[in-house]
């Protein structure tokens, strides 16, 4: 088809934030592509300069609800490395259990409310209900049990305070813990049966195509969602310190993020990215899982971040029952604290959507600068190029039907979060 | 102090949901109550809410519930479009109540300055604008704030709006539900804290966990700011250090609070 055409989809639905996707069609070939981001900039390094690290620690997880304590776990990564705070092993025990909570909490989300609709046929999880019914209550108990950790650990359901330097405002009691690792015991079949569901699921080939992967190296051999260093697809570790190097980023004229590149390419972070750089580290039902559902089209397909997403929840939920066990058996741990006033640290961690960099500057107790990295903001290059990609190849079959559904698929299977990625653009004076 | 009825509306009102600049915590609250959420969606008529649903109809709304700064003429044109359609407004969080967080150094007149500092000259999908709560440009029929919101206070203004009977406002302070829960007073051990300046509603989150409240549900209209910031200064703190984290989560609404300290 000769001539020129426009495929607009806004808002991108079913995704965190204001957004949408932008194609120009010329000549039957795709001229361009753009995830547009509607939000508007929120300035955030600039908001906590002047302020001291307890105040940063409140402020910064606000600029995204869903990952809240991924941002807070960030944070208090690189204050506590810039503000030299020992923090007690147990400690750490309890921020993994939060962060666990976090990732039942928005996986759960993602994978039954914002992207299963679209395998299903559904405009929404409540739609699906009608015919999936037994899905949908157990996915709300899968993502309350995520929220009653989250609220637990944080101190309340969204943006939570407890979480603080060198430690927590409160612990929580030995029987809530023990509820915990119940509850977690009770709802891992629900999430190996979602294994199950989605090994039945199709998954389109049009985006395929090679691209790279970015997630934090673990501290210890197994699987996990944090670290010092950075694991690349091409077998490279990076220290954390070294972002700036690895991740190179740049301003598009299309939306009010950041975006990145690592060797001058696009890159994709997020389950997907750390189950193909750690899934060999998997043990338990989470092994299992891994070995049912991963096949080598993962290295080339975004949709099966979905799948990876899963994996994870099996991971995670075992993740519960382990870090309880640990608790405990071990002194509820006191609350360690800054030895210096002054200083730089970096802290990584994964959220949910990938991996979260924060760096900050103190000196005599005050934020002078302050850099985040978000996952949307790393993978919205590729996420342009899969789009792209998948328009090529359906436009050649002719397979003109549903195209933007296809769009949208590609996009939410990222499940991108606008309002992390519009906190700033910056802009390079030459 | 108590609301007027604004409109009425029928059983199942047509409902939109829909976020501006912010961390769409407001609209996640809403998801997240999993005991609530079914009959939500069964009680009323869902036309919009992007975040959880596709293909919006936007035609005329019984209630539009609305998160988020206005910080972009686009979101401009968007709200003043929502308020024309909507027989009722509700602003749902600090940032459309307040203008949340980014609109922390409201009125220091900066803005443009800082957006240059940031952006130089650079071109944009939408106009920004400083961050500003949903009143600055459209009359708002109700208030529900926080950050974020909290069910407890959302669900029975929500139902009131269902059922066609009017809300009423929690004007209350941190320090009233800090008391029902019997936490001990951070302000007696000399601690900061801005639980009497600040809107109940959170159930004092923070002081519960031995922490002190950090304003985020916004200015309480019945606080003496002038004594508050006298008791906080005789534990040591300088004014400037205890006037920054007043307006942290205080946009626009705090300035006339402060203005004579």
């Amino acid at each position: 088809m000769p001539g020129k055409q426009d495929i607009s989809i806004e808002p991108l639905a079913r995704v965190e934030g204001h957004g949408g996707i932008k194609v120009e069609i010329q000549d039957n070939k795709i001229s361009k592509v753009e995830v547009r981001i509607l939000e508007g900039p929120r300035l955030f390094e600039t908001l906590v300069v002047g302020k001291t690290p307890e105040e940063d620690l409140s402020i910064v997880p606000r600029i995204c609800a869903i990952c809240n304590l991924s941002h807070k776990y960030a944070a208090l990564r690189g204050l506590e490395k810039a503000l030299g705070v020992k923090v007690p092993q147990a400690t750490q025990e309890y921020r993994h259990l939060m962060h666990h909570g976090e990732f039942l909490e928005s996986h759960s989300l993602h994978i039954y409310f914002l992207a299963l609709p679209d395998f299903l046929g559904y405009n929404n999880a409540v739609a699906m209900a009608e015919k999936h019914g037994e899905t949908v209550v157990k996915a709300l108990k899968l993502k309350k049990f995520g929220n009653k950790i989250m609220r637990l650990m944080g101190g309340r359901m969204i943006h939570g305070e407890n979480p603080i330097l060198g430690g927590f405002g409160r612990l929580p009691s030995r029987e809530e813990l023990i509820q915990l690792k119940e509850e977690a015991l009770e709802l891992l079949p629900f999430a190996i049966e979602t294994i199950d569901l989605l090994a039945t699921l199709d998954v389109p080939d049009h985006m395929e195509r090679e691209t790279q992967f970015l997630c934090c190296k673990p501290l210890h051999d197994g699987y996990d969602y944090y670290g010092d260093s950075f694991l690349t697809s091409d077998g490279k570790e990076h220290p954390a310190e070294d972002y700036k190097s690895v991740i190179k980023e740049h301003v598009v004229g299309h939306s009010f993020a950041k975006r990145s590149a690592y060797n001058g390419k696009p890159f994709t972070v997020g389950a997907i990215a750390r189950v193909l750089l750690l899934g060999e580290r998997f043990k338990g039902e989470a092994k299992k899982a891994y070995d049912k559902l991963y096949n080598e089209r993962w290295h080339r397909n975004p949709i099966y971040n979905n799948f990876a997403q899963a994996i994870e929840q099996v991971f995670s939920l075992e993740g519960v029952i382990e870090v309880v066990d640990k608790l405990l058996a071990s002194e509820p741990p006191k609350v360690a604290l800054p030895t210096q006033e002054t200083g730089a640290g970096t802290g990584a961690v994964e959220a949910p959507r990938g991996t979260l960099i924060h760096h900050y500057k103190i000196k005599d107790g005050k934020t002078t600068a302050a850099d985040f990295i978000t996952p949307t903001a790393m993978f919205l290059d590729d996420l342009e190029e899969f789009i792209r990609t998948g328009g090529q190849t359906m436009l050649a079959r002719k397979q003109k039907e549903n195209i933007e559904l296809e769009f949208e698929k590609i996009a939410r299977s990222y499940d991108p979060c606008i309002s992390c990625s519009a906190h700033l653009v910056e802009v390079e004076f030459k | 102090m108590a609301w007027k009825q604004k409109a009425l509306v029928g059983p199942k009102p047509r409902v939109g949901v829909y976020g501006f600049t912010g961390c769409a915590g407001d609209q996640l609250l809403l998801i997240h109550t999993e005991d609530e959420l079914l009959n939500l969606f069964r009680a009323v008529n869902i036309h919009s809410f992007v975040m959880a649903s596709s293909k919006p109809i936007e035609e005329a709304l019984d209630v539009a519930f609305v998160e988020g700064s206005i910080s972009t003429e686009e979101e401009k044109e968007h709200l003043l479009d929502i308020r024309k359609r909507a027989k009722i407004l509700v602003a749902i969080g600090n940032c459309a109540v307040n203008g949340g967080p980014q609109a922390m150094y409201a009125g220091d007149t900066k803005y443009e300055k800082r957006l240059e500092q940031v952006y130089g000259n650079a071109q944009f999908v939408s106009e920004p604008l400083e961050a500003k709560p949903l009143d600055a440009y459209v009359t708002v029929d109700y208030y529900l704030p926080g950050c974020s919101i909290d069910a407890k206070q959302a669900f029975p203004l929500i139902s009131r709006l269902v059922h066609g009977a009017i809300p009423e406002p929690y004007p209350h302070p941190v320090c009233h539900e800090c008391k029902l829960n019997e936490n001990r007073c951070l302000l007696i051990d000399k601690r900061f804290c801005l639980g009497p300046l600040t809107l109940g509603g959170c159930g004092s989150a923070c002081p519960n966990h031995n922490l002190p409240c950090v304003g985020c549900w916004g200015p309480s209209d019945d606080a003496n700011f002038t004594e508050h910031v006298k008791l906080l200064e005789s534990f040591g703190m300088t004014k400037k250090d205890i006037i920054r984290r007043i307006r942290n989560y205080g946009g626009h609404k705090i300035l006339k609070y402060i203005e004579k300290i």
